[in-house]
């Protein structure tokens, strides 16, 4: 029996064993495969969107903030109304005011004192009516102190969007005044952004309870959230603006772009936000829908102004015409973003062809850099951050800039920062390190934002641009009540800025986003939102 | 056993009293707050000192870190700062993910590890011997980042035979089978380190013992291959279960990446989240609960050494 010797049986024996495990679980794993993919995005008219949030917002009013603009995208303005909205069915004009929950509105002589007409016959998704009192009791969970609804961490995210509101009252059932603090020409513009829930809702679930199961009177209606998964939403039948087309919208959080592109191809979901660059060419060669659009978004480097050498507007604007903005976008971005030539996008309602001011002409930055005094150029250092909202992919981006300005002796040091101890700085009117500039994605989305970025006396003008010229004119801007008339002064604000220089202005993103060939009747907007209520979604593709 | 265990227990206590100060000296120390975080560009500063007040983080660390001890002791484990929700959920959910995760991955981990192991040392020589170490290799050195990314693109997005991400498909009914379709990968991905070292640990301790003089010995005394198998095998248990029970405790913290790039909602991926935002009591709660797992584990562990090898018991 046992002839053979009893060492190499036993290792025979093992390692036949061992063999067949491997095999086995090989085996295991490929027949588990199977049609892994088949219970995704197909369902018949929904939409799943990948995000590029890690995380499900909040789902309590303008606390969907929170996880950046995305949040206001796809939770607030899908669940929620507010007093106004911006009009996005038109993707070929930049968006503007429109009535919402309020009909309409009408300010005194000097706009400090607004009355707003609400929207008759709308009610919550739990039936609850829309009226004066629940416009009222929300309005006091934002921003009034004194009311036993103040809600503090609501209030700190409503921002600039409350930042005007002084006080408010009631007039009748379906009629509110709000005062403003001074003349606020642009409140209805940031009251689209004060959004409105069940008071019914709030009372009773208090504020976490509400959060896990939101009342609004949005085009959606609240279905239900897995943590960290996914959010469903289905159709609000009752919306006093018409049921949208779509059954339901869910929300899946993909932070890592190459997995939420992975999941498109698959079918997973049938809708990303921000496709990397790299992958759009050939996403687009697939059949997929990849959009873009204009909209108010400026991706610039803050120069620091307190100190040599980006005290002297000479070298701030040398650098400006140093940098190659068309090959950026073409090579890095792929055609996901335009050239900057000035301080407006194109999607504000102030830009002019006149507020391009910059080109590309290295001689040019070359020769203003030795008037300046810097005619071997100079070492500076920059801080940017290496992920976040609207950042774009900063590093790739930082990196060719970095060589653009090498070919004018300007040696820029590189000083990666994470993105929340970016801004801690960024709140305090610091920039990171006190390097020479720091880069960060801004915008004029609300009219805010002007005086934020650049007035003298604001905490997050982190640069220290001060002018009193810009001054004068965002303080005159807010006495404006046109909005035609309005643009013309903002428009004047960026000539100022044309010639101060504050900022070496990059590129403008075009909002990309990709989407299934199976959906349809999207519109992209020249804005940070989405009106998702023309979509529809069908079964073949 | 019982006093064992209990002495094990109590010496978790201050181990996690360490873990919860250094967590928290950690993230004071690191530039940036959570109200900055979570406001972003439009909050006034008024709101924003408003709101740090109400958060008590105006309060000096000492006080902040009592207050937190104090509640964590009645079992409170606070409100997510940027997520507006009770803790203990919140991280209990997640550690339950986690957990799922970590144990399909340390039973693949396992199998393959013994597997190659055993084949790389007993054919040391053959072409399936060198692949196992050439493969053993690999999954030592290999980014798991990368290798996720590779498996989604070309076996779930390529060749469609597995979910992208996720745990459960979006517009599914959850299940069973859809959970498991949703694991195969991100435990593949999670279990490849793992594997390779214990199949290299395992591959050294097989061939120390097969050495031993006790195998000729037992083998010369007339047992039958089968039995001298047995009491090899048995010899190599102890350390299996040491390197074993340290990688499946490594892979309760390791899995961050597998489930950043598979949007796995774990614990790894809640802390990860939690710090880029500075939300304290969910960074603290994470970890916590980490740690303890980790402390389990090392002493189930240790009992299941006592169980196999009597010399320890005593």
């Amino acid at each position: 029996m046992s002839s053979t010797s009893p060492p190499r049986r036993r290792r025979r024996l093992l390692s036949t064993a061992a063999t067949a495990l491997l095999t086995a679980l090989t085996l295991v794993l490929t027949a588990c495969g199977g049609s892994a993919t088949s219970g995704g995005g197909a369902g018949a008219n929904t939409l799943v969107i990948g995000m590029t949030a890690s995380d499900i917002p909040v789902l309590d009013t303008g606390l969907a903030q929170g996880q950046g603009y995305e949040g206001l995208r796809f939770v607030a303005n899908q669940l929620f109304d507010g007093l106004t909205k911006f009009d996005l069915t038109d993707g070929s004009k930049i968006p503007t005011i429109e009535p919402d929950l309020a009909e309409s509105w009408t300010p005194n002589a000097d706009l400090t004192s607004w009355t707003f007409k609400l929207r008759p016959g709308v009610t919550f998704h739990d039936g609850t009516p829309w009226n004066a009192d629940a416009a009222i009791f929300n309005l006091g969970r934002y921003a009034d102190k004194s009311s036993p609804q103040f809600y503090q961490e609501l209030n700190a995210q409503g921002g600039l969007s409350i930042a005007g509101i002084k006080n408010f009252s009631k007039v009748d059932d379906m009629t509110i005044v709000i005062n403003t603090n001074g003349p606020w020409s642009y409140l209805p513009v940031d009251l689209a952004t004060v959004y409105f829930g069940s008071p019914t809702a709030i009372q009773a679930e208090g504020n976490q309870g509400f959060a896990e199961k939101p009342v609004g009177t949005g085009p959606f209606k609240f279905e239900s959230l897995e943590r960290g998964q996914r959010l469903v939403m289905t159709r609000n039948e009752t919306y006093w603006n018409g049921a949208p087309k779509l059954d339901k919208v869910i929300l899946r959080p993909i932070p890592d772009p190459t997995a939420r592109t992975a999941a498109l191809r698959s079918g997973e979901v049938n809708w990303i936000e921000v496709p990397p660059p790299d992958d759009v060419p050939s996403l687009e060669s697939q059949g997929f829908q990849v959009l873009t659009n204009s909209y108010n978004h400026i991706w610039p480097w803050v120069y620091n102004m307190r100190k040599a050498p980006f005290d002297n507007v000479k070298v701030r604007e040398a650098l400006n015409w140093a940098i190659n903005r068309q090959s950026l976008v073409d090579n890095i971005l792929k055609g996901t973003a335009e050239p900057a030539l000035g301080y407006t996008p194109k999607a504000d309602a102030s830009f002019r062809p006149e507020s391009e001011v910059y080109g590309y002409d290295p001689a040019k930055a070359k020769q203003m850099l030795a008037e300046a005094g810097y005619p071997d150029g100079f070492t500076m250092t920059l801080s940017y951050p290496t992920s976040g909202s609207g950042n774009m992919v900063p590093t790739p981006m930082n990196t060719a800039l970095q060589a653009d300005l090498a070919a004018i002796g300007v040696k820029v040091e590189l000083k990666p920062i994470e993105w929340a101890a970016m801004l801690n700085d960024f709140f305090v009117g610091n920039i990171p390190d006190d390097a020479d500039a720091m880069n960060i994605s801004l915008s004029f989305q609300q009219e805010g934002f002007w005086t934020s970025w650049f007035g003298s006396q604001s905490s997050a003008n982190a640069g220290k641009y001060s002018s009193p010229e810009v001054d004068a004119l965002l303080a005159k801007a807010r006495t404006v009540l046109d909005d035609k008339e309005r643009s013309d002064v903002y428009a004047q604000v960026a000539q100022v800025l044309g010639k101060d220089s504050p900022w070496l202005v990059v590129v403008n993103d075009k909002n990309p986003r990709v989407l299934s060939s199976n959906v349809q009747g999207f519109v992209q907007p020249q804005s940070w939102f989405a009106d998702l209520t023309t979509i529809s979604v069908s079964d073949s593709g | 056993m019982a006093s064992y265990v209990g002495k094990r227990l109590l010496m978790a206590i201050p181990i996690l009293f360490g873990v919860s100060i250094v967590i928290f000296i950690t993230i004071k120390i690191i530039p940036g707050d959570p109200v900055a975080s979570l406001l972003g560009p439009t909050g006034s500063p008024e709101a924003r000192a408003a709101l740090t007040e109400r958060l008590g983080l105006n309060d000096p660390w000492p006080v902040q870190y009592v207050k937190w001890l104090g509640h964590t002791l009645t079992g409170d484990l606070g409100t997510s700062i940027a997520r507006r929700s009770d803790v203990a959920p919140m991280v209990l959910d997640a550690l339950a993910n986690t957990l799922i995760l970590s144990a399909a991955a340390a039973v693949i981990a396992i199998v393959l590890g013994v597997a190659v192991g055993a084949l790389t040392a007993l054919r040391r020589t053959g072409v399936l011997a060198r692949l196992g170490n050439a493969l053993a290799l690999f999954s030592i050195s290999v980014p798991q980042y990368s290798i996720g990314l590779l498996l989604i693109i070309y076996l779930a997005a390529g060749a469609g035979l597995f979910p992208v991400s996720g745990m459960y498909a979006a517009n599914g009914g959850g299940g069973f089978v859809d959970l498991f379709n949703h694991l195969i990968l991100p435990a593949v991905t999670a279990a490849l380190v793992p594997a390779g070292i214990i199949a290299r640990m395992f591959r050294s301790s097989v061939l120390d013992v097969m050495s031993m003089d006790f195998v000729e010995a037992l083998t010369a005394r007339g047992l039958s291959h089968r039995r001298v198998m047995l009491h090899a095998f048995h010899n190599t248990v102890p350390s299996l279960l040491t390197v074993a029970g340290l990688q499946i405790g490594y892979l309760l913290g390791g899995v961050i990446f597998v489930e950043a790039v598979f949007a796995w909602p774990g614990i790894g991926l809640l802390v990860y989240q939690s710090i880029t935002q500075r939300d304290l009591p969910v960074i603290q709660a994470g970890v916590l609960v980490s740690a303890l797992a980790f402390v389990m584990l090392n002493l189930v562990v240790d009992a299941l050494h006592g169980l196999v090898d009597p010399r320890i018991r005593a």
